[in-house]
């Protein structure tokens, strides 16, 4: 840690002279590693108004904070600047520290020189040093005019909104409620529980799937906080943290209990059963599985020729239709729990789609869930060999994986398919013990808490393990005899090539993010690199999204297994209880406002503002004269300055980033600069 | 500080003394030997910038222990790296630090 | 003799980045909160860590603010160097007796300004540095400690009596005991946290007795820069290594051990060390010897296809021996599953052992809360409630749950925080109701 103090004339009476305060930090290497924090510290220390300038390994470290709080109370700063990681990380942080001392928080100003300079800038120490003065200088040409302000302070209501009635959704909603806030919670299809159902039994702890599911069903639906809508979609949303306005479509349901059973016995029309992967069929007017929630059948209008279904019940005709609803909620705080896609294998992707004895996982546990204990048989025939590949539409690598139509490769690992597919080896292996099983894998990631047992047990029952490499994939193909036949370079034994003709392969397909672009937009959050929602920072903020109020749960976030799923539900219903537990949300002051003396009423920056009832011309009194002039509701503006762009007078600002305060900024990083000489 | 308290801090350090002799009598037996160590690490220094394996060399110490030293003396500013030599760390006495 | 009292609605037992995160999760909810911590600081060991995957933030950056904000909280007591030892069922709620060691420092008036460390005769390993660096018998325990206060470690001081001379606050009191008091909590969140394999464990790979073989917390320390030599060097001499390998479940997967689970951490922080160590060190040859490479996070693969095109060597098989050659570079016995495996010897500079997680501590007797057969806190349904122990009101997270990794870790946190405040809650309307019957009684005597 270094310091430069320099003596400065004390304020003048009346203003306050601006007695600046600049932290250079290491950020533990981070930035001192490319940025010679010393002589940024030292340049800057030369600019007007400076006061203090220091440098420290972790300004955000608790002594880093006292050091800000020490100069406040002992040099009487009244400007704090932090050059760092990036504002999203840690302004808040420093806002604190200021507080403490007795400063408004908005007199702090964030300068990034990580994210912004060390970071992308490592293979140019010099210039990364001078760009990290040319930002600071920024910063402190910002500060000398910074005013205090007060953060905006709305009323929340006590309502959240839970997208997905999946094992993470019912949880958030169950937790939510338990703190007594009230849960809506929204399920496209006809049933909740999600694709928990769909198991037989669960790991690490090995239960019937649906025992476990339903306890969770039965305490959320008995809970007096939680109302359900199924066949339920989000259509429309505006609003901020603490007074969202959602819009919801629900379909009807289409049958009523009294005439639900006679209704399904007459309906003639047969689709493909979801619920078992098409394995099955089902009827348009069905119920998931047994013992379902809720337990009345619903029309599946989708596959209802016209939305219409005509049935005969006691020899008369009846016409079912679909009236949808609309239900306007308003929410303080909504949960992201959309879940998982599956990954569809492509055609001819270890022959899928061409041999009818490939099946994918989420099939096989349907399979052998429908099989119960009969002999297992697949496409007429006594299954005697079975092949399981891992890793099918996940790790692929640029350059050694064909990338998919739209381009993108599934680089990421799904987490859950080791696991799943050893399980479901070891359901095999207990139930059919003279199956030969062969599992074809490049690692085995059985990593969580009793998932290695899994692996274990599947070594002592005997499954055949053959190591693939992730450049050189199994392939399956019929050749000449009739079984498809497993092919690999087998690393477990010396890469030998190893043919095994197998009856069934089943492919542990990887998880994928579901296409929710429509609610991604509504919600106006965003996704990540690998196509699943982006949450904030994976430590700092890690089920938070960027925008205040909307949280994940599960599987929208990126693959996660049920145990995962729920802690991050839980966890999302915490962060949902802290915004909404006081009834009161606060947002930053950051919100345009208007001159009256400049504004002469043109509506430019009505027509170009993007939000809703954010800024609109009223009558006010000028002069004794009534005249148009605008005004923002400052709860419905989020700052973005394109009114202040389109204002023909230059009547609007963004308080806390005022024309000004851009100029000022812009003139310190194009101006002359105390340079690293000039330092020396 | 009174003598009355003077008299009562001595009682409670000599209790403190009785009840800890056993740590007391291991932690100076440990003193003692780190200054013979460092006297003899400190002799192999001189005044010229060393690295480790030399300072093992000339004084007898094991180079794993020398690095432990050299270590704890330079955190509290008696010893200071100045340098490099090869694919070793060079270390000098700081004047006015170490005797 | 009545105890001092101190009445929350949730303690939290231990001040690592899981309890951190938890006690503060409860905090913002608006609930009071106590946090219970053994050592002389908050931090647990993530503290002590470099950079963290797969963001590489430097660890500071999301340690240090937590820490920080624990101590301002005005929702949370903080206890450091206090240590539960009782616990009695009180109401549907708990009372847990705790005692506060003496630190031989009045806490209140030390500025941490360490001229007592300065002052203080006797070198120690530090506990902090792994061995490697030292510290003194009286010491701030480490640059970003919370709170900032010295502690004088009593067991390794020769009572001289020389940091009390040049104390400038007059904090040193060696008149000090140990205090007690009680702490009335409706809810508890167990974040007691593990220990890492012994260096030792493994006699195939040298028990400990090698300099250049380390394990991966002290790479940790090598690669922090408050590490204790400022560079990466390997400890048997202070040489800058240039060759270092990796052996991965060493101390975890293994029968031999009686640890037959998977860390889960390790093939991560292998990775990322291995990162670190390509910028530290760009010349140096790093190799990974692996027997699977499990980096199923979100980002963890893609992070490890990184550190391959960086040109880290990653070798399957599993490692039989580490010996020494006659220079101390660890020799490492491989079978190379990749080509056709055959055994080899390999010498390099520095072996890091990717050591697997412990149970460090079994909260069982103490808290009435099981451990599993591999050592960890018993929750009966993971699935449906993650965080939940077999015993009403007492919840686990971090890796006193099982191993899991930081950001696996905080959000337990989070779920352990959410399920603390229902039962915080269901408990304070169920005595609100019996108070509102009983006055209802007075009102018709």
């Amino acid at each position: 840690m270094s310091e430069i103090e320099q003596n400065q004339t004390p304020p003048s009476e009346g203003q306050e002279e601006p007695r600046i305060a600049v932290y250079t930090c290491y950020c533990g290497g981070n930035i001192s590693e490319v940025v010679d924090c010393e002589k940024v510290a030292e340049a800057v220390s030369k600019l007007p108004n400076v006061v203090i300038s220091r440098t420290d390994m972790s300004m955000c470290s608790d002594a880093g904070q006292a050091l800000i709080e020490q100069d406040i109370k002992e040099h009487g700063v009244n400007r704090v600047i932090v050059g760092a990681c990036a504002p999203s990380l840690h302004e808040t942080t420093f806002r604190g520290a200021v507080t403490r001392a007795g400063l408004n928080p908005y007199l702090y100003h964030h300068v990034g020189i990580r994210e912004q300079d060390s970071w992308v800038h490592h293979n140019d120490p010099e210039g990364a040093s001078e760009k990290a003065i040319r930002l600071l200088s920024a910063g402190i040409a910002k500060s000398r005019m910074l005013e205090p302000l007060e953060s905006i302070k709305l009323d929340a209501e006590k309502h959240a909104l839970i997208i997905g009635g999946g094992v993470a959704g019912l949880r958030a909603a169950l937790d939510i409620a338990r703190r007594g806030i009230k849960a809506s919670l929204i399920e496209k299809t006809p049933f909740i529980g999600g694709r928990m159902a769909q198991l037989e039994t669960t790991f690490p702890v090995d239960e019937p799937a649906r025992e476990a599911l339903g306890g969770l069903i039965d305490r959320v639906v008995e809970h007096p906080n939680i109302t359900i809508y199924t066949q339920a979609e989000l259509v429309g949303l505006h609003g901020y943290v603490g007074d969202f306005h959602a819009t919801i479509r629900q379909d009807q349901r289409g049958v009523s209990e009294d005439i639900a059973d006679a209704a399904m016995a007459a309906c003639e029309i047969e689709v493909p059963d979801e619920f078992n992967y098409g394995l099955t069929t089902r009827k348009v007017i069905y119920r998931a599985y047994d013992g379902c929630y809720p337990s009345t059948p619903a029309v599946d209008w989708a596959n209802c020729p016209d939305g219409r279904l005509e049935l005969t019940l006691d020899g008369k005709p009846v016409v079912l239709e679909n009236r949808p609803e609309t239900i306007d909620l308003t929410v303080g705080a909504i949960v992201v729990a959309t879940g998982f896609d599956l990954y569809e294998p492509r055609e001819g992707e270890y022959g899928y789609g061409i041999l009818p004895e490939v099946i994918t996982l989420p099939q096989f546990i349907r399979l052998l869930a429908l099989n119960g204990d009969a002999p297992l048989e697949w496409n007429g025939r006594r299954v005697k060999n079975i092949a399981a590949i891992h890793c099918v539409g996940s790790r692929e690598v640029d350059g050694i994986h064909e990338p998919h139509e739209d381009g993108s490769l599934n680089e990421y690992c799904s987490r859950i398919c080791c696991s799943a597919l050893l399980h479901t080896l070891n359901v095999v292996k207990d139930r059919y013990p003279d199956i030969n099983v062969y599992d074809a894998y490049e690692d085995i990631r059985t990593y969580g808490r009793g998932h290695e047992d899994l692996y274990i047990k599947a070594s002592h029952q005997a499954v055949r393990f053959l190591r693939f490499h992730n450049e050189e994939r199994p392939t399956v193909n019929r050749e000449n005899g009739d079984q498809p036949l497993l092919t690999l370079n087998d690393y477990l034994t010396w890469g030998e090539e190893i043919e095994v003709p197998v009856d069934l392969v089943v492919l542990a397909v990887g998880v994928k993010p579901r296409a929710i672009d429509d609610i991604i937009s509504m919600l106006k959050i965003s996704k990540g690199s690998d196509s699943f929602l982006a949450e904030v920072h994976p430590k700092l903020r890690p089920v938070e999204t960027a925008v205040p109020g909307i949280v994940l749960a599960g599987t929208a976030q990126g693959p996660m297994n049920i145990q995962e799923s729920s802690a991050a539900a839980s966890a999302a219903a915490a962060k949902v209880s802290v915004l909404l537990g006081t009834g009161e949300v606060e947002l930053e002051p950051f919100v345009a406002v208007v001159n009256h003396d400049l504004c002469d009423g043109t509506g430019a920056c009505v027509e170009v503002c993007c939000y809703e009832d954010a800024i609109a011309l009223e009558t006010v009194t000028v002069n004794g004269a009534e005249v148009q002039r605008a005004v923002v509701t400052p709860a419905n503006c989020v700052g973005c300055g394109v009114c202040v762009s389109a204002c023909p007078n230059l009547a609007i600002d963004v308080q806390g980033w005022t024309l000004a305060q851009y100029e000022a900024m812009i003139d310190a990083i194009v101006g002359e600069l105390p340079t690293l000489e000039a330092a020396r | 500080m009174s003598t009355e308290d003077k008299k009562t801090r001595a009682q409670l350090l000599k209790q403190l003394r009785e009840q800890y002799r056993d740590t007391v009598d291991r932690t100076q037996a440990l003193l003692k030997e780190h200054n013979a160590v460092r006297k003899e690490i400190f002799k192999a220094m001189g005044d010229e910038p060393r690295t480790v394996p030399e300072i093992a060399e000339l004084s007898g110490v094991s180079s794993h222990e020398v690095l432990w030293h050299i270590t704890a003396l330079k955190k509290y500013d008696l010893v200071a790296e100045v340098g490099m030599d090869g694919e070793y760390y060079q270390y000098q006495k700081v004047k006015g630090g170490a005797s | 003799m009545a105890l001092e009292k101190l009445q929350v609605d949730s303690l939290i037992v231990g001040g690592g980045i899981a309890g951190m995160q938890a006690a503060l999760d409860l905090a913002d909810q608006g609930y009071q909160v106590a946090l219970v911590e053994k050592e002389a600081s908050i931090g647990g060991k993530m503290i002590a860590l470099s950079k963290v995957f797969p963001t590489l933030d430097c660890c500071s950056c999301i340690t240090t603010p937590k820490m920080s904000a624990v101590a301002h909280h005005e929702n949370i007591q903080l206890l450091t160097y206090c240590e539960v030892q009782a616990l009695e069922e009180n109401g549907g709620g708990y009372t847990a007796l705790v005692e506060k060691k003496p630190r031989y420092v009045i806490e209140e008036d030390c500025t941490g300004c360490r001229e007592c460390e300065y002052a203080c005769p006797i070198d120690l390993p530090s506990d902090f540095d792994r061995g490697m660096g030292a510290y003194r018998a009286v010491r701030v325990p480490f640059s970003t400690a919370v709170p900032q206060v010295a502690t004088l470690d009593i067991e390794n001081c020769i009572l001289c009596g020389k940091c009390e001379k040049v104390c400038p606050h007059g904090c040193i009191d060696f008149t000090q005991t140990a205090r007690h008091f009680e702490i009335e909590t409706t809810a508890i969140v167990l974040a007691t946290g593990f220990e890492v394999t012994p260096k030792d464990a493994k006699k195939e790979y040298g028990a400990g007795q090698f300099d250049n073989v380390i394990d991966g917390l002290m790479m940790e320390r090598l690669l922090a820069p408050t590490g204790p030599y400022g560079h990466v060097l390997r400890p048997g001499d202070g040489k800058e290594p240039d060759s270092i390998a990796y052996v991965q479940c060493a101390g975890s997967r293994d029968a031999t051990l009686g640890i037959e689970y998977c860390s889960r951490v390790c093939c991560m922080y292998a990775i990322k060390q291995a990162m670190l160590l390509s910028g530290a060190l760009p010349l140096a040859d790093i190799t990974i010897y692996y027997m699977d490479i499990r980096t199923f996070g979100k980002g963890y693969e893609q992070f490890y296809q990184t550190a391959r095109a960086m040109g880290i060597e990653f070798v399957k098989g599993k490692v039989a021996q580490i010996t020494e050659d006659e220079n101390k570079n660890p020799v490492v016995r491989v079978e190379m599953l990749d080509e056709g495996s055959k055994i080899v010897e390999r010498t390099h500079d520095l072996v890091v052992l990717s050591v697997g997680l412990l149970p460090g501590y079994n909260p069982g007797s103490l808290y009435g809360v099981p451990a599993a057969d591999d050592g960890f806190v018993t929750v009966p349904s993971p699935n449906i409630s993650p965080s939940e122990t077999a015993r009403p009101g007492i919840f686990v997270t971090g890796v006193a749950a099982g191993p899991m990794d930081i950001v696996d870790s905080i959000v337990l946190s989070g779920a352990a925080a959410s399920e603390a405040a229902a039962y915080i809650e269901a408990h304070n309307s169920r005595v609100a109701v019996s108070e509102s019957k009983g006055k209802k009684e007075l009102a018709h005597v």
